[in-house]
């Protein structure tokens, strides 16, 4: 069991992490260059509302004490208050999580059903024309910027052939599945190619191995060597790699959001963005650091389940 | 096979959801709106719901150029041009509380002194707001104030009732607002819609023929024109300039195109070497050819601008000096004021696509006239800072009116106050003098001749250049009726009909 040990240390690092991500997104947020409360008047902005609301929003106050009020605010359990929308930070980013959690999920589960079967099909047959296929899928799939694949989509599925909702995200369980079809679809299209090209490779290596050769000379069908042996094996790097991607994916979704008007953080976060909203982007940054490591966490943990040999 | 099933499913589940929304209106935006309480905003995408959910004392009308009575009836101005009188519509707000006198007091009052106004220096001018019974309201002026009676149809000096605000607190108030208009907020899915229904108590509700509107946020311009071919919304709004003509192709579809107030300017920074000459300034503008920008940025939806008051406005002067494009003679102009091989930097909006595009379009004109424009890109809130700043030669902005009156524009451009005249540093005491004169002003006669020199002074001094004027362009599937803004951007939405 001492192999699992790590589930209770590991979590100790994830504090220094934070407050690095807290330091370095605050740092970052405030070197763009704008100002949330010229955003806010807009064209008419003169500098005496400018000063009245940078004091408002303690804007007007030393770096080094906004920080310090930020970091208070966060042993707090709070994030402060939205300039843009004058409400408390939390509960703004609260109610866009599952939209995006939702997103995330279903485009790894969609690239994960799609990567399997494509990069059985190509390392099995390796040289063929299946193999070739595969990869072409796998260069296109990587190539197609995601906005324009999901225009595209939308115009066969939607416009076109009107089964699929355009954009948005429904109320009901099977209304959000149904307008989370072509989001995924458009996530889960690039992701499974870097996926089937790391399966692929990985099952060659482990259907030439020394132990799949043996089991062969054993007598065991190829289907059965292929399964019981050389999937199980490849697994692992693939894990590690979706794990690796998910800043990659995160950054998908913050386009994908806008493209398909999925009100998840992502949206959230550019539009905070744009308007210098320092608190919203700081949440969001803070919110999706944690996932991250998250994320990360659980792959070790399933890593460490998958390969015997692996110890953290 | 797995999207098949997943399509199929969708259908079940997406055919349940459209089947309900019968004179229910869905409206396609970039974005959500911020809040409900109307003092706490100025931008476009609150004020226009607001326009839907509360009413104001004096409305302006669907040409955007008169005031017409709202909550209040009727008004009398004192002859000294101090003192108005109210006196109040037999109206209720959306909990069936009556609107009073006391309540229009306290609106005013709030969008004055409430910390949290953006608009409170637009409200100084009031001395004081009384309510004389139930029906009077009285307010009292620091100074006469001709444009004054506009600024009360801002849709963020809506009428919100008093004793509601306190019973409900300002933060629940701005969530889930106590309607004094057309509709009343039924629920706010923060960051995708704002979900209307009509209000019963509406004083017009008979007027009103939808049962609830949606304003849906759908940021991506190909998105939201996606949605509307595919019958999935009603309308969108901001349809890019590069759509219009495919979209007027659908058969399902109509392209409203409504006159707005919006200018696109050329701001010229006065305080920089040969920019400070007139002669300068008047040449750069017959180096710019402006019917070929409205060619080619706006694919000929807008009409070359010729005064800072929009075309469509209140008192704009439609003879207007319109210097000819002359590259040739431009450069000799140059030339006799000392300013051959000029040299400018222009501050550019990195990633706005129009202004990127009128960037490199100025670049080559002014080229021709043997002027060098070195193109600086940054982004638009860091563009601002250094207008400001004056670190600038030339830059493109725009401006859209909030009231009818042209003083709030005429005060911000030539009216030598804050910002240095919108960030051009331009200096010239007559037209200072004009502008305080013609806000002061109560005969609209002779208003209207002093709003003319103004216009035909800031052109002859070229304070900036004027380029072009752009519509509102809105997409509407066909069975929608009566769907439009009026110049100041107000949608009717009491007048659409959804057959």
């Amino acid at each position: 069991m001492h192999r699992y040990k790590f589930i209770l240390h590991r979590p100790v690092q994830f504090l220094p992490v934070i407050f690095g991500v807290s330091l370095i997104t605050f740092i970052l947020v405030r070197l763009i260059p704008g100002d949330p409360a010229r955003v806010l008047l807009g064209a008419r902005s003169t500098p005496a509302a400018l000063a009245n609301i940078r004091a408002q929003y303690g804007l007007d106050e030393p770096l080094w004490l906004q920080y310090f009020y930020f970091l208070k605010n966060l042993v707090n359990g709070e994030m402060g208050k939205s300039i843009l929308y004058k409400i408390d930070v939390l509960p703004l980013i609260a109610t866009r999580i599952e939209p995006t959690v939702t997103l995330i999920l279903c485009s790894v589960i969609l690239s994960i059903l799609i990567a399997l079967p494509l990069a059985a099909i190509a390392s099995r047959n390796q040289g063929s024309l299946p193999d070739h296929t595969v990869r072409i899928f796998s260069t296109l799939g990587i190539g197609f910027p995601p906005f324009w694949l999901g225009l595209m989509l939308m115009i066969l599925f939607s416009v076109k052939l009107g089964i699929l909702p355009v954009s948005g995200y429904g109320e009901t369980f099977g209304d959000k599945l149904a307008h989370l079809v072509l989001p995924c679809l458009t996530i889960a299209l690039s992701l499974s190619s870097v996926l089937t090209r790391s399966l692929r490779a990985s099952m060659i290596t482990e259907l030439q191995s020394d132990f799949a050769t043996a089991a062969r000379a054993r007598g065991m069908p190829e289907s059965i060597v292929f399964w019981r042996h050389v999937l199980p094996n490849s697994l692992a790097p693939a894990v590690n790699l979706l794990a690796v991607n998910i800043g990659w994916l995160i950054g998908g979704t913050v386009v994908v959001e806008s493209v398909f008007a999925i009100p998840g953080m992502g949206q959230l976060l550019v539009r905070a963005i744009f308007s210098r909203d320092y608190m919203v982007v700081q949440g969001v940054a803070m919110i999706f650091a944690c996932g991250t490591m998250l994320v990360n966490f659980i792959a070790d943990i399933l890593t460490v389940a998958i390969d015997p040999r692996v110890k953290l | 096979m797995r999207i098949e099933i997943a399509a199929a499913l969708a259908m079940l589940t997406f055919g349940a959801s459209i089947a309900e929304a019968q004179g229910v209106l869905t409206i396609g935006r970039r974005e959500d709106s911020t809040t409900f309480d109307p003092i706490k905003s100025a931008q476009n995408v609150d004020n226009w719901v607001f326009s839907n959910v509360f009413d104001v004392l004096v409305r302006v009308d669907k040409t955007g150029t008169k005031l017409e009575p709202g909550l209040a009836e009727s008004w009398t101005i004192s002859e000294d041009g101090l003192t108005y009188t109210f006196t109040m519509r037999d109206a209720k707000f959306s909990d069936g509380s009556p609107i009073t006198a006391k309540d229009a007091a306290f609106t005013l009052l709030r969008i004055r002194d409430n910390q949290g106004s953006l608009w409170s220096d637009s409200f100084k001018v009031i001395e004081t707001a009384e309510a004389k019974d139930d029906k009077t309201l009285v307010v009292k002026l620091k100074t006469p104030s001709a444009p004054f009676l506009s600024t009360l149809a801002l849709p963020n000096v809506s009428v919100i009732p008093q004793k509601g605000m306190e019973a409900l607190g300002e933060e629940a108030f701005a969530e889930k607002p106590i309607a004094s208009g057309a509709f009343v907020v039924k629920e706010w899915r923060r960051g995708d819609r704002v979900i209307l229904e009509k209000n019963p108590n509406f004083w017009q509700a008979d007027r009103v023929k939808l049962d609830g509107v949606e304003w849906i946020s759908v940021p991506d311009d190909n998105t939201r024109m996606l949605n509307v071919q595919a019958g999935q919304l009603d309308t969108a709004i901001f349809v890019p300039f590069s759509r219009v003509e495919e979209l007027k192709k659908d058969p399902n579809l109509n392209v409203e195109i409504d006159t707005s107030t919006r200018e696109d300017h050329l701001l010229i920074n006065h305080e920089h070497g040969a920019l400070a000459k007139k002669e300068v300034r008047q040449a750069l503008d017959m180096a710019i050819d402006k019917k070929a920008i409205v060619d080619t940025v706006t694919f000929n939806l807008g009409e070359v601008a010729y005064s800072y008051v929009p075309k469509g406005s209140l008192y704009h002067y439609a003879d207007n000096l319109q210097r000819p494009y002359d590259p040739e003679k431009a450069k000799q102009m140059l030339a006799d004021a000392g300013a051959s091989g000029l040299s400018l930097n222009y501050v550019v909006n990195a990633g706005n696509e129009t202004d990127e595009q009128i960037a490199v379009l100025l670049q080559q004109q002014l080229l021709k006239a043997g002027v060098t424009v070195n193109l600086q890109k940054v982004d638009p809130s860091q563009s601002w800072d250094m207008l400001i700043a004056g670190d600038y030669d030339i830059s493109v902005m725009y401006w859209t009116n909030d009231i009818l009156d042209p003083d709030q524009k005429t005060t911000f451009v030539l009216g030598h106050d804050t910002n240095m005249n919108y960030m051009t540093r331009y200096k010239n005491d007559q037209v200072k003098d004009l502008v305080a004169a013609a806000r002061l002003e109560q005969d609209p006669a002779k208003r209207e001749a002093m709003y003319v020199d103004l216009q035909k002074m800031a052109k002859a001094d070229v304070n900036w250049i004027d380029l072009y004027y752009s519509p509102y362009i809105n997409v509407t599937r066909k069975n929608i009726e009566n769907f439009y803004q009026n110049p100041l951007g107000r949608f009717f939405l009491e007048d659409t009909v959804k057959n």
